[in-house]
């Protein structure tokens, strides 16, 4: 990874792109080598080549009212099955789409209701080999049946106080039968809905991200339930952590990649223990 | 590395075969890592500008920064077309009891010599402090706004202030001196707005108009989940169900607008060059709106009372320009100057208000030391890791 204060080697930008200015999740694909981006403000998915520069057209646009998109917030890619993964904070639900979907199409499924539980959706990814699907909500980690479609209870959740895990966990990514996650711990309180107060409080709310309870990256199997402390973790004041959103992993390289919003910038740790075979009873 | 990763690769696959998900730990799991430091950082140390105000009754200039999340006073006439220091600002408010976030818009009142700054996307909040104000302070007024406010206007005469709302596709307009959690005075939304993704605004009191700027990006709204292949009620007039890209716009509004009023004038369409169109301003006196194109790095002018297909009457572009993913605008009729605050390269230019072309500014106002990198991040709250290529993907 480049070092220091440097300028990005390519930059995607411009009225072609279709990209909006609000980017929160965001995957690419091994197989199509395709960089796929949600924008949000416009209920869409973009699919880019993966080289793509400057003010360049994607090459797919998954919208229209057949998507059922409101708000795509967030995207994984699962190279197994060959599935786009998007995650929708406003419409509390997950959509799949087939990688090649492009245009105004149905998700080949749909999780939503009220026995998901789907609340604050961002990060999501598939384990293929237990064929699971993990989601970062509001202020748990859901796993579902990686197939589930329709208003599906979860078949395990983490969650309490031993994970760590506070307010909207963001970002999140599978390898391998362990889930990463960046736990940003930020504590965020909206009083508008839309552009109509909600009438909730009559006190501003502090700034999320001056909550001393401060994020991590935290590792888990993708077989625990309940309150489970995390298997590793990366936090604390010399981690540079303060609330930490974006993840990537380069496992070949045992190398965790995370950005921070506070700090507006990117950091890397070098964590190949991580990515080992783990005792699935630790 | 390589044999470990092999290794890793074949554990892993034996794995799952005999584990079922859902199966509780062992009760005496211990947390392995910690306080791990990074090995390597991508980190901007200096500000980096986004919004811009101009005070030419009291020759002051001032620059929201988004990356060191701080306000940036400088004098008017600070900075050369030449220097290639940084240029020491009057002042700088930064610290976490200015409330100071992912901020975007700025405008200031020179009677009151107060400086307001919006926070965009995490903070939901509008901050006013004394234009003297320096370091660490507490606003003098804190106050709610919807997620995702970007740009700021005000009318005086009217004490009032407009602050536009990206995803929601609003304009939400507030006493000028609003304060902690105050419902706004009057909105507008809705289909019929041409509201989309909307960012600069800019308040025409001469005219009594407001204008506004939009990416066109539109966002279905109606309900919480999208409307399916068959609406139920197919009506054109409906809210929109779904997401649509629309082209960017310039839209203006009576200054009492408000709900879902279409606008008196849209300036939309092929010929108008819009691209990523960010910071506005309405100049009174000459009869123009100026606009700054984020997407091609350029200042482009319209006559006030354009609307439609039209292109500008002139554009600032070009490599002499210095125009770099520009995000901030002011004009300054007083002292005939148009200021741009670019993202991408610690500078802060001002042009002649006539300029047209590819022409150097005139003053540059440097964060910091020409030639300075700037990674460009703006709030990065995602990332991917292209494996192929070895490439780190952050999106703003």
């Amino acid at each position: 990874m480049a070092n220091g204060n440097v300028t990005a080697k390519r930059v995607l930008a411009g009225q072609a792109t279709k990209l909006g200015r609000t980017v929160h999740g965001m995957a690419y694909n091994p197989v199509r080598d395709e960089i796929i981006v949600p924008n949000p403000l416009s209920d869409a998915i973009l699919v880019f080549r993966a080289g793509a520069s400057g003010d360049e057209a994607p090459l797919r646009i998954i919208q229209g009212p057949c998507t059922q998109l409101v708000t795509p917030h967030a995207v994984s890619f699962d190279p197994v099955n060959q599935e786009i993964l998007v995650a929708s904070l406003t419409g509390k639900a997950v959509y799949v789409f087939p990688a090649t979907a492009n245009g105004n199409v149905a998700p080949a499924r749909l999780l939503h209701g009220p026995k998901t539980k789907l609340g604050h959706v961002v990060g999501l990814g598939v384990d293929p080999a237990h064929n699971v699907l993990a989601v970062a909500n509001s202020k748990d980690v859901l796993i579902f049946n990686r197939t589930d479609n329709g208003d599906v209870a979860p078949r395990a959740a983490i969650a309490g106080p031993k994970t760590g895990i506070e307010d909207e966990p963001w970002e999140l990514e599978v390898y391998k039968g362990k889930i990463f996650l960046a736990a940003s711990n930020h504590l965020h309180q909206n009083l508008y809905s839309g552009v109509t107060q909600k009438g909730i409080s009559n006190k501003v709310p502090e700034d999320p991200w001056l909550n001393p309870d401060l994020g991590f990256i935290g590792v888990w199997l993708i077989t625990d339930n309940g309150d489970v402390p995390p298997l590793y973790k990366i936090g604390g004041p010399f981690s540079g952590l303060l609330h930490p959103v974006g993840l990537a992993l380069n496992p070949k390289d045992g190398e965790i990649y995370v950005s921070d919003s506070v700090r507006n910038g990117v950091l890397e740790f070098l964590t190949p223990d991580f990515f080992e075979q783990s005792n699935t009873k630790n | 590395m390589i044999q470990r990763t092999l290794l890793v690769l074949l554990l892993g696959a034996a794995i799952v075969v005999f584990v079922l998900p859902g199966q509780k730990p062992s009760a005496d799991r211990v947390t392995k890592g910690g306080a791990i430091m990074p090995v390597r950082s991508i980190v901007d140390p200096y500000p980096v500008f986004n919004g811009i105000a101009v005070d030419s009754d009291n020759n002051i200039v001032a620059m929201t920064d988004g990356n060191r999340k701080s306000l940036l006073i400088y004098d008017r006439t600070a900075g050369s077309a030449d220097s290639e220091e940084e240029t020491k600002p009057l002042r700088q408010m930064i610290g976490p009891e200015t409330n100071i976030g992912f901020v975007a818009g700025i405008m200031i009142d020179p009677k009151k010599r107060e400086v307001f700054a919006v926070n965009n996307d995490i903070e939901d909040t509008m901050l006013v402090l004394p234009c003297e104000a320096k370091g660490n302070v507490r606003p003098s007024r804190l106050l709610s706004v919807p997620h995702q406010a970007w740009g700021l206007a005000y009318s005086p005469a009217r004490k009032e202030m407009a602050v536009s709302v990206e995803m929601h596709n609003g304009i939400v307009i507030y006493k000028l001196d609003a304060d902690g959690v105050e419902a706004p005075l009057r909105a507008m939304q809705g289909p019929h707005t041409g509201l989309a993704d909307p960012h600069g605004i800019a308040w025409d009191e001469t005219h009594n108009e407001i204008a506004v700027a939009n990416h066109g990006n539109f966002r279905g709204l109606a309900k919480n989940m999208g409307s399916g292949c068959v609406p139920s009620i197919p009506i054109a007039d409906e809210e929109s169900e779904a997401g649509q890209f629309q082209p960017p716009s310039i839209t203006v509004y009576p200054a009492t607008a408000k709900g879902d009023q279409k606008p008196s004038r849209a300036i939309q369409g092929s010929k108008t060059q819009l691209d990523w169109p960010m910071g506005l301003a309405v100049d009174p006196v000459h009869n123009e709106i100026a606009v700054v194109n984020n997407g091609d790095n350029s200042v482009l002018f319209y006559r006030r009372m354009a609307s439609g297909d039209v292109a500008p009457v002139r554009a600032i572009r070009g490599p002499r320009t210095r125009i770099s993913r520009p995000m901030g605008l002011a004009i300054d009729t007083k002292n005939d100057e148009v200021w741009v605050a670019n993202f991408a390269d610690h500078t802060a230019l001002a042009f002649n208000r006539t300029d047209n072309g590819d022409q150097a500014p005139k003053r540059i106002i440097r964060n910091a030391p020409a030639g300075t990198p700037s990674a460009g991040f703006g709030n990065p709250m995602a990332m991917a890791y292209d494996s192929k290529r070895e490439e780190i993907l952050v999106p703003n």
